[in-house]
């Protein structure tokens, strides 16, 4: 098949499925970064319980293939009584996944702050809430911004997991395994066509990220 | 940070009065009856499903079980061990070519290291499974889940050793090429033996992603981990257990890995680059 042929006769699951995999990344990315808010608040909280959840929570998530993750959600629950639509599966997986890396990314630009700002910042009669809110909270957002563009990319390419259920309509990934099974000599194009919608955005993705980080990040 | 530092955790604040240590210890007990109670829901829930029934748990005590699933961890073992290889050259190759002073040259690696940073694995793998044997290629079911898996590490890795270049001092090349090495001998001899040494715990947190990725082996019907654990699945009927466990060794696995990395990066001091923490152009 000829990129032509390709495109009129998927150009239609195409736009759909493009669509499927932006608005996920875009819906799974904003779920993520507020629940890895939440454990983060949780990791650096004085009461040791949550501080232990928030740890276990990071390392299950993070170690977790996204594959096994998904089956989980998508198989198993459905066992223990518990069934979500095929796409919230997926949502649901990759929100965990996502999470757990933002809590890291969160976890490593307060630790890169340095105790001794605290100290100081204590000594010339900050509150608690101040020296958050005027000193950490800022710098730890400002030195945020490359990891969590990566982590915009990388929940992008996570959404592909979507291609592991039956997703309607389907996402760039799922789609590309359906025109090939369904149409025989299909080729190379909807590969190529699938890949370059992601490599594209991960491209452009990039390239506003780096702006941005370079504008707020912190020199230390 | 190390052990005998204040960690970040911990300087958040200050040494709590009488009044904040009541608080604090209310807050410790409310949120461990919290957790309790969802413990005890989960545990609920698998009862009322019936999912604690020993018909679904008792083929753990067998050893053929067992067997059998590290049967499947090798061939996890084997797929991760040959793409981890495959990339390691490939990502060095790629970042030779990224670094060189031959513009095209260092314009395609670009061009193929972003590619292969930007696409999803599964994409890779259904490219292998799906697109190549159009073209008349029969590649087993082994190489169909490892050759993608290398591609996609191959992309981030190729990153990785070019922050590790860029982490060896100017100096040191500067010195090789006033003694006449050549800039070919230069950067086997002196620049890439250190990059490698830097990069080591890189490389070790990188080989998770590759235990990750290779999780998929199931598409293409590979025996690794995955797969053996839905044969197990079919034969006694246990959805629920079978994966819990399964889901519960790859989280292991990766832990340690992850763990090797972390020590290898404290006792050497080198940062551990990996996708999150490179640039993402």
């Amino acid at each position: 098949m000829g990129f032509a042929e390709v495109f009129e006769e998927y150009g239609a699951n195409y736009a759909k499925a493009i669509f499927e995999t932006l608005s996920m990344t875009a819906i799974c990315f904003a779920l993520a970064m507020v629940l890895s808010i939440l454990i983060t608040v949780m990791r650096v909280s004085p009461i040791k319980p949550l501080r232990v959840v928030g740890d276990l929570y990071v390392q299950v998530f993070r170690n977790i293939p996204g594959v096994a993750l998904l089956i989980v959600v998508a198989y198993a629950l459905p066992n223990l009584k518990v069934v979500l639509p095929w796409k919230t599966c997926v949502e649901v997986t990759v929100v965990l996944l996502a999470s757990a890396f933002g809590s890291e990314n969160f976890m490593t630009g307060i630790n890169a702050i340095g105790v001794g700002q605290i100290e100081a910042a204590r000594s010339i009669g900050l509150t608690f809430g101040q020296t958050m809110s005027k000193v950490v909270i800022p710098q730890a957002l400002r030195s945020a911004v490359l990891p969590m563009t990566n982590l915009l990319i990388a929940t992008m390419l996570t959404t592909a997991l979507g291609s592991q259920v039956p997703l309607n309509p389907q996402e760039l990934t799922g789609l590309v395994s359906y025109i090939t099974t369904r149409s025989t000599g299909a080729g190379i194009i909807p590969f190529v066509i699938s890949a370059l919608c992601y490599a594209g955005t991960a491209f452009l993705l990039g390239i506003v990220g780096n702006r941005i980080d370079k504008k707020v990040r912190v020199l230390r | 940070m190390s052990a005998h530092t204040v960690s970040m955790r911990d300087a958040l604040y200050e040494a709590p009065g009488p009044k904040t240590r009541r608080l604090t210890i209310v807050g410790t007990i409310l949120s461990l009856v919290l957790v309790g109670i969802g413990l005890a829901l989960v545990v609920r829930q698998f009862y009322v499903s019936g999912q604690l029934d020993a018909k679904y748990w008792v083929f753990f005590t067998q050893l053929h079980t067992w067997r059998y699933l590290f049967d499947g961890f090798l061939g996890t073992i084997r797929v991760a061990a040959m793409a981890g290889a495959i990339s390691l050259l490939l990502g060095v190759l790629l970042m030779l070519g990224r670094i060189s002073n031959v513009r095209p040259l260092s314009a395609v690696c670009r061009v193929i290291i972003d590619f292969f940073r930007g696409v999803p694995s599964l994409l890779l793998i259904y490219f292998f499974y799906l697109v190549i044997p159009q073209y008349g290629i029969r590649l087993s079911a082994f190489w169909m889940i490892t050759l993608p898996v290398a591609l996609a590490a191959s992309g981030v890795l190729a990153e990785v050793f070019r922050a590790g270049v860029n982490a060896v001092p100017k100096g040191q090349t500067e010195a090789a090429l006033s003694i006449g090495l050549t800039p070919g001998k230069t950067m086997v001899k002196i620049v890439l033996p250190q990059a490698l040494r830097i990069v080591v715990p890189s490389l070790i947190s990188q080989l998770v992603v590759v235990v990750k990725d290779t999780t998929v082996a199931y598409v293409v019907s590979y025996p690794d981990l995955m797969q053996n654990a839905r044969v197990l699945i079919t034969t006694h009927d246990a959805v629920v257990s079978v994966y819990l466990v399964v889901a519960v060794l790859y989280i292991l696995v990766n832990y340690a890995i992850n763990q090797l990395s972390i020590t290898m990066a404290r006792r050497s001091g080198n940062p551990i680059v990996s996708r999150t923490t490179e640039n993402p152009t």
